[in-house]
């Protein structure tokens, strides 16, 4: 009997291998896995973030309560308003895609879209936050786990940074002689073409971001004579959300009350009234007190418990955000936006081209995207390049800054390198009455990676939001 | 040489085992056993035999020849168990215990019976802090022994006859944005243990009572034993009845005197923005009971044909003029909600004793309605234990328990539009009156849109609790099979196998026109959990003239299975129908399985000398499989050591004449500790499909390959003194254990791709203080008055960190996935685990808030240390008085210190429901605080003198961004227990000696405690554990009355 027992124990440690090994997930997966969730995730929590917190600065809606953060106390989110995590887990999945396709000969077709999506992800985070861990981040598994802040400029300009991987992807892109397709590609669905372009495209909109500061102009002649840029519709770089579960946009899986707590901005409406613009009938709705379908716009940062609202005094977001997401895209770049970044080139004659041509052409494929017919006089009134008591930037800018609405914190990036269009001094500001220049680091960080972070503090005054970035100072 | 054998029993003849039974003047000595029959062989013709045993009166017998020899030995004081069941299911007498062994009786857990079988033990415990969940009946309660010094694990260990069972909360998935499914809290395992099954509990304390049980003891042990039939010669039968009715305990303290509304304005046209502040409920509106004509939900509405309907029938009617109706208050509003709950306990059982064995049958049938409308739980509970000795040597055993649990509706928890008390307290408007929701759909539209007072984003509460259901029905299975052989006299083999077996199905009902899912939503979730415990023991124990010795080996494999499995769409085609098959939207699935496997080989070796020296050493070795790594098996190996010993003094020194006995002990015992499986190495997780493809992104977790096992060492001192013949008792002790190489997933910045990394490190020492009084100042023939006060203080400083600096993060308590709104519970060094951080508003050196030129607050959005939940100190104080057949019971709770983050407090001020908010100055208020009117480099402070709005004021004040100002102290007194009842004995019924009690009993009868809102004693629920110290919008707990009656054939 004894013996018996101790049989029954022969190994103490039999099994165990088998015993821990996670039966619920994979150890490694294919790259395609991860390319389609890093473009998804990033487009879909991306243009959340932009609906409820881009539109916020950006001043295209505001909030009628909970609204702390439209009142400029950027440290106070509500919904949205917090896209640092959104941006390194992205990351972390990207350079896991890169990194198998770097090691692994068959998944080297993954190298071009893993390098571009990195420029793409890592220009939103400078461009949103400055100077931020870059070069040891987002690797912690095999690295640091408190990277260093590396400065604006290096990440722009440095090996591995957003410009080289711009032309390494191109360049893996145009090297690929194998014939393994790129599957998990919901923007271009396997087309390298797309991609070339999409990174082309990336390259004038970053060039031209960081134009007062460097000599950008042969190179961005360059790109633009090679012309592999994103030029028409069908090449933008776009998915569509879905009018059902699970693909459609967010806000039409949350309440309602979380939705008609964002109203039109007077800054959005006063320009669209003046644009005497119809797309303010596809991204916003009349009002409920309105008995003539008109539209109302609040002035943005309001204080709920001074100020007595009624909701149907002021129009809510379009369907197209609620009811209607079939028709909305995540945006990741256009050709629209392309021919603006152009015609600013051409304006400022860091290029050769027609301003306003480009301008034009950006005009009616930004109401292309928004399903919006163009009025027949549209570019010769208001709208002209050359309008009467505008500048050509300021037409470029305002009409880029239009359609890019929900486009992550784009609106509001271009606004503090351009000054255009002219946001309003909000209601109640938390920020003495200053538009912030950039988002604070969260909190977090200065918990868990506090002396790296105190350094990047000090750089911006104690992590404030009126210190300018580098492009920008 | 003379042969003596006989049973011992007591004055009702109910045998008594291990009495010990020496021959006066030799070292001969004997014990009864489980029967209290006994045998012994003496080497003298004649003399004196001594038997005695803790709790009763020693005897002498003399004897002169071989033969029978019963005995009846009288009961000294039936306060204290003195034979308490320890490791391994062994029963020892606790005077040769070198640590501290609680137990309660039976009577004692079934007085006054909870629904939750942990409350039973609430204050009966020195050192057992429990801890009610807050959704009402069926929601878990949490239990902790000596505090808690883990940073990842304090729950205690189950054993039930000998084989673990499991106390876990599974919640179900959810989404912490404010959409798709809130939390649910389905129980706590342990909440099934039948009271009316229960002989014994015992509880050890500290990892030296608890070494022998393993990697799971660290945290304590609680060793229930059940009833068996060996008491019953013949056929016994009992039946006991209990019935309670249940009424809300201490609900918000609200405002009356203004309701709905801005700004003091309001009109409803269509909750939905459509009027006047109708958007959202603030009670920032017009006065109530001033004459006001107002438009509201349940104003009339007439329809061209002349019939009537409601303001809120807005999906057919809106944009028809609505009625202004008087704007009254409704200060019984709530108090109106909530019903009067029933819970009714039934049990059977009959049982009997025989010549070869034993068997004893029960069934257990409890129904509750909750007072939360539509909330109930019902459970049944049939178990066996039978007992076989087929032969003088061999013994085998069996219990088993099957209970089944069911629930048509567990309430949601936490902040949002699920929890009733979001709609109801949060954001209540004072001018609602609740009896004019019970009809909750509008007409024509049954089934697909309900009719509130808000559509914005609240539901209404009746159609939450009736159509939005969390239903659940359980099916579990507990028991074990021994046998033990006698190999020789002193020899004896046991084998034993015991599972702990349930199986759940949950499904989560959301019906069309919810806030969170407008065309309705269904979740089936599946929960799995199997344990199979198998085990080996071989006993040896024999005396040698002064030396008693007992040494045992044995052997353990743990083979553990969980599963949880939620399966889930947020659409409906068509409302109603909850099937998965009725998804309009692609099914979402969350699954996850663990397995774990531990072996284990232990040793204890117990020696006596005479009657006053005793030491025990124990050893241990686990081989865990969750350290283990696909590749590597290197790290699963842990040893862990104890010893501990006891030491009578007043069977060696003559002390006082008073003092009636002395014991002084002292242990010192390592328990390692492992983790949950899967640490050790990554995976990726599927994510959102993209157009029914798939998508998967790398865990944000850091596996650790190198984990190690934590562990405890402790070391523990104690006394066990009394007085006057026992009448006065006093047993202290005092505790001192660090745990170190916690298993911790340290926060880290998510700029390192990874939120969490797992690692070994820090220390926390822990250290208490308990002390048991006993004191029966009156023991007559008819009357006795036995008083017991358990007395703990406990606490836990971190000594050291793995990080370098700052704090760490163990759990938070957080509105939405809102990181502002969020209280921290984080450590630091030198800091105590159970301190709760949060934000506030800037103050100066001098403590005053400093405030803006305008009279606002400044937020400050550092975190500071809010407090700690952790009580000072516990006393429960449990009385017990008989006289004649009539007995009187209550018991006391109280706690001290400790503070308490309520949600209840900021949202219902920052909403103008709650008293804080009622007086509105037409001239505003005067925040108090100072201005600063020097530079900031030399800052001149002079009091505030602006006045801002009453709305805006008590809006910032108790913001629900900065916790600060949104806290309570905690402490609170408690009558936990009442009981008054007659017993009818001796009375004959069939001709049966019959006798039947009858007691009037109660629960939770009053408290004083700090806050005016709420019961201080809450739990909060954040992703998948419990969070103390924290009132996330709790529903009222209840107090108790009720009837029992028992009867005993």
């Amino acid at each position: 009997c004894l013996l018996l027992v101790f049989v029954f124990f022969t190994s103490c440690t039999q099994d165990f291998e088998e015993i821990n090994t996670n039966p619920n997930s994979p150890v490694a997966v294919q790259p395609s896995l991860l390319l389609r969730q890093v473009v998804y995730d990033y487009g879909e929590q991306m243009s959340y973030e932009g609906f409820t917190a881009g539109n916020l600065l950006g001043q295209y809606t505001t909030a009628l309560d909970f609204n702390l953060f439209d009142r400029h106390n950027l440290k106070s989110p509500q919904l949205g308003g917090n896209p640092w995590p959104i941006l390194y887990t992205n990351l972390r999945d990207n350079e896991i895609m890169l990194n198998l396709a770097l090691e692994n000969e068959t998944f080297a077709v993954y190298e071009g879209p893993s390098r571009i999506m990195k420029a793409y992800m890592a220009a939103a985070l400078t461009d949103i936050f400055g100077d931020v861990p870059y070069f040891e981040a987002f690797r912690g598994s095999n690295a640091t786990v408190t990277p260093i802040y590396d400065s604006q400029e290096s990440i722009y300009m440095d090996e591995d940074g957003i410009l080289d991987n711009l032309d390494k992807g191109i360049a893996a892109i145009q090297n690929y002689s194998g014939t393994i397709a790129l599957e998990g590609d919901i923007l271009f669905n396997g087309d390298l073409d797309g991609w070339s372009r999409f990174a082309n495209s990336l390259k004038i909109k970053y060039l031209i971001r960081i134009s007062d500061k460097m000599d950008v102009s042969q190179t961005l002649q360059n790109v633009v004579s090679d012309g592999n840029f994103i030029s028409e519709s069908n090449q933008n770089a776009t998915f569509d959300f879905t009018d059902g579960e699970p693909n459609n946009f967010r806000l039409a899986r949350l309440r309602i009350g979380d939705f008609n707590n964002f109203v039109l901005s007077e800054t959005m409406d006063d320009i669209l009234t003046e644009l005497n613009d119809p797309r303010i009938a596809t991204l916003f709705r009349p009002f409920g007190n309105s008995m003539s379908g008109d539209f109302n716009g609040l002035l943005n940062g309001i204080d709920a418990s001074q100020t007595s609202i009624a909701l149907a005094d002021y129009s809510l977001a379009g369907t197209i955000f609620r009811e209607n997401t079939g028709a909305l895209d995540a945006n990741f770049m256009t050709s629209w936006e392309t021919h603006f970044l152009l015609a600013e080139a051409a304006e400022k004659g860091l290029i050769s081209g027609d301003a306003q041509e480009l301008y034009e052409l950006g005009v009616s494929q930004a109401f292309a995207y928004w399903n919006v017919s163009l009025p027949e006089n549209y570019l010769n009134a208001e709208g002209a390049y050359a309008a009467p008591g505008t500048s050509a930037l300021q037409q470029i800018i305002t009409q880029k800054w239009i359609a890019n609405m929900i486009n992550g914190y784009e609106g509001w990036i271009e606004y503090r390198r351009t000054g255009f269009p002219q946001l309003q001094t909000i209601s109640a500001s938390l920020n003495d009455d200053l538009i912030p220049v950039r988002m604070p680091y969260p909190a977090e960080e200065a918990a868990l990676n506090n002396v790296n972070y105190s350094k990047a503090a000090e750089a911006t005054e104690g992590n404030s939001i009126n210190v300018r970035v580098w492009w920008d100072d | 040489q003379t042969i003596i054998n006989g049973t011992v029993t007591d004055e009702n003849k109910v045998p008594i085992p291990f009495v010990n039974i020496l021959a006066v003047d030799t070292e001969t000595g004997a014990t009864t056993d489980e029967n209290g029959d006994y045998s012994i062989t003496i080497p003298l013709n004649s003399g004196v035999l001594r038997f005695s045993i803790l709790g009763y009166t020693p005897a002498e017998v003399p004897f002169d020849t071989s033969g029978t020899l019963n005995v009846t030995l009288t009961e000294a004081s039936e306060e204290l168990s003195e034979v308490v069941i320890t490791a391994l299911g062994v029963r020892r007498e606790t005077k040769e215990l070198g640590y501290v062994v609680q137990s309660l009786d039976s009577e004692s857990i079934t007085e006054v019976k909870s629904i939750n079988f942990l409350d039973n033990l609430s204050g009966k415990l020195a050192g057992v802090t429990i801890n009610q969940g807050a959704t009402g009946v069926g929601s878990s309660s949490k239990i902790t022994i000596r505090g808690e010094a883990s940073f990842s694990n304090n729950n205690p260990l189950f054993v039930v006859d000998g084989v673990p069972i499991n106390n876990n909360s599974v919640f179900n998935f959810t989404n912490e944005a404010a959409a798709g499914f809130q939390e649910i809290d389905f129980g706590n395992g342990a909440m099934e243990v039948n009271p009316d099954d229960i002989a014994e509990v015992s509880v050890l304390k500290g990892p030296s009572a608890a070494a022998l049980y393993g990697t799971r003891a660290s945290n304590g042990v609680i060793v229930i034993e059940t009833k068996s039939g060996a008491k019953s010669k013949g056929l016994g039968i009992s039946y006991n009845t209990s019935f309670f009715v249940d009424s809300a305990f201490r609900l918000p303290d609200f405002q009356n005197t203004f309701g709905q509304g801005n700004s003091g304005e309001f009109a409803y046209v269509d909750g939905l923005g459509g009027g006047t502040n109708d958007n959202i409920t603030y009670s920032w509106g017009p006065r109530l009971d001033v004459g006001n004509l107002i438009p509201q939900f349940d104003s009339p509405v007439t329809l061209p044909d002349g019939s009537i309907v409601r303001g809120g029938d807005t999906a057919l009617y809106n944009g028809l003029p609505i009625t202004a109706t008087p704007f009254t208050s409704n200060p019984d509003n709530l108090k109106n909600f909530y019903q009067t709950g029933t819970t009714f306990i039934n049990n059977i059982a009959i049982s009997s004793g025989f010549d070869k064995g034993d068997i004893r049958l029960s069934f257990t049938d409890l129904r509750s309605e909750s007072i939360i409308p539509g909330v109930n739980l019902d459970r049944q509970t049939v178990s066996a234990k039978l007992g076989f000795r087929p032969t003088e040597k061999l013994r085998i055993n069996s219990t088993i328990s099957y209970i089944n649990s069911q629930s048509d509706n567990r309430p949601s928890n936490g902040y949002g539009s699920e929890n009733v008390n979001y709609s109801l307290v949060a954001w209540g408007p004072r001018s609602l009156n609740i009896d004019n929701l019970r009809n909750y759909w509008q007409p024509g539209l049954e089934g697909t849109q309900q009719y509130s007072f808000n559509y914005t984003f609240f539901d209404n509460p009746y159609f939450i609790l009736f159509e939005n259901r969390n239903s659940f029905n359980r099916d579990r299975v507990f028991g074990n099979i021994s046998a033990s052989y006698d190999i020789t006299q002193h020899l004896t083999a046991t084998v034993r196998t015991g599972m702990d077996y349930s199986s759940e199905l949950r499904q989560l009902r959301r019906a069309f026109s919810s806030n969170r899912f407008s065309n309705g939503g269904y979740a089936e979730h599946d929960v799995f959990f199997r344990e199979i415990n198998t085990d080996f023991l071989i006993n040896y124990s024999n005396v040698f003239n002064d030396f008693k010795v007992d040494v045992s080996l044995g052997g353990n494999r743990l083979d553990q299975k969980a599963f949880t499995g939620q399966s889930q769409t947020t659409s409906l085609a068509q409302p109603g129908i909850f099937r998965l098959s009725n998804a309009a939207s692609p099914i979402e699935v969350f699954e996850f399985e663990s397995n774990k496997r531990i072996n284990s080989f232990y040793g204890i070796a117990k020696f006596g000398y005479k009657d006053f020296l005793f030491v025990d050493v124990t050893g241990r070795n686990d081989w865990s499989s969750v350290l283990a790594t696909p590749f590597s098996v290197d790290n699963t190996s842990f040893f862990y050591p104890s010893v501990s010993s006891s030491f009578i003094l007043s069977n060696v020194v003559d002390l006082p004449e008073l003092v009636s006995f002395a014991k002084l002990r002292a242990s010192w015992a390592q328990v390692g500790n492992d983790t949950n499986a899967y640490q050790t190495t990554g995976a990726f997780v599927a994510q959102t499909p993209f157009n029914g493809q798939p998508t998967f992104s790398n865990q944000n977790s850091i596996a650790n390959p190198n984990l190690r096992p934590e562990r405890t060492s402790s070391f523990e001192v104690g006394a066990d003194i009394r007085f006057f013949g026992d009448q006065l008792r006093f047993d202290i002790s005092y505790y001192n254990a660090l745990t170190e190489d916690q298993i911790i997933s340290l926060p880290i910045g998510i700029s390192s791709g990874f939120t969490q990394q797992v690692v070994n490190g820090g220390k926390v020492r822990s250290k208490g203080l308990e002390i048991i009084a006993g004191i029966s100042p009156i023991i007559s023939d008819n009357f006795r008055w036995n008083s017991t006060l358990n007395f703990s203080t406990n606490r836990a400083t971190v000594e050291d960190l793995p990080q370098e600096d700052g704090r760490l993060t163990l759990a938070y308590s957080r509105i939405y996935d809102s990181q502002n709104q969020t209280v921290f519970l984080q450590v630091d060094e030198g800091g105590r685990v159970g301190d709760l951080y949060g934000t506030g508003y800037l103050k100066n050196e001098d403590g005053d808030f400093i405030l803006t030129d305008e009279g606002r607050y400044i937020p400050d959005n550092n975190l500071q240390k809010l407090g700690n939940y952790n009580p000072d100190f516990i006393l429960g104080f449990n009385n017990q008085f008989n006289y004649k057949n009539w007995n009187l019971g209550f018991l006391f709770d109280w706690r001290q210190g400790g503070i308490i983050v309520s949600r209840t407090r900021a949202l219902g001020n920052v909403g103008g429901q709650l008293a804080e908010t009622e007086n509105r100055p037409e001239a505003g208020i005067v925040p108090e605080g100072v201005v600063n009117v020097g530079t900031n480099e030399a800052p001149v402070y002079e009091p505030n003198t602006v006045a801002v709005s009453a709305e805006s004021y008590y809006r910032q004040f108790y913001d629900r961004n900065h916790e600060e100002n949104n806290t309570y102290d905690a402490s609170f007194l408690k009558l936990r227990q009442f009981a008054i009842g007659y017993t009818f004995d001796n009375l004959n019924f069939f001709n049966q000696n019959t006798s039947i009690s009858l007691s009037i009993i109660g629960r939770n009868l009053f408290a004083i405690t700090e806050n005016p809102h709420f019961d201080p004693e809450q739990l909060a629920v954040q992703g998948q554990g419990f969070i103390s110290g924290i009132e996330d919008m709790s529903y009222a707990t209840t107090r108790s009355f009720g009837f029992k009656a028992g009867f005993n054939f």
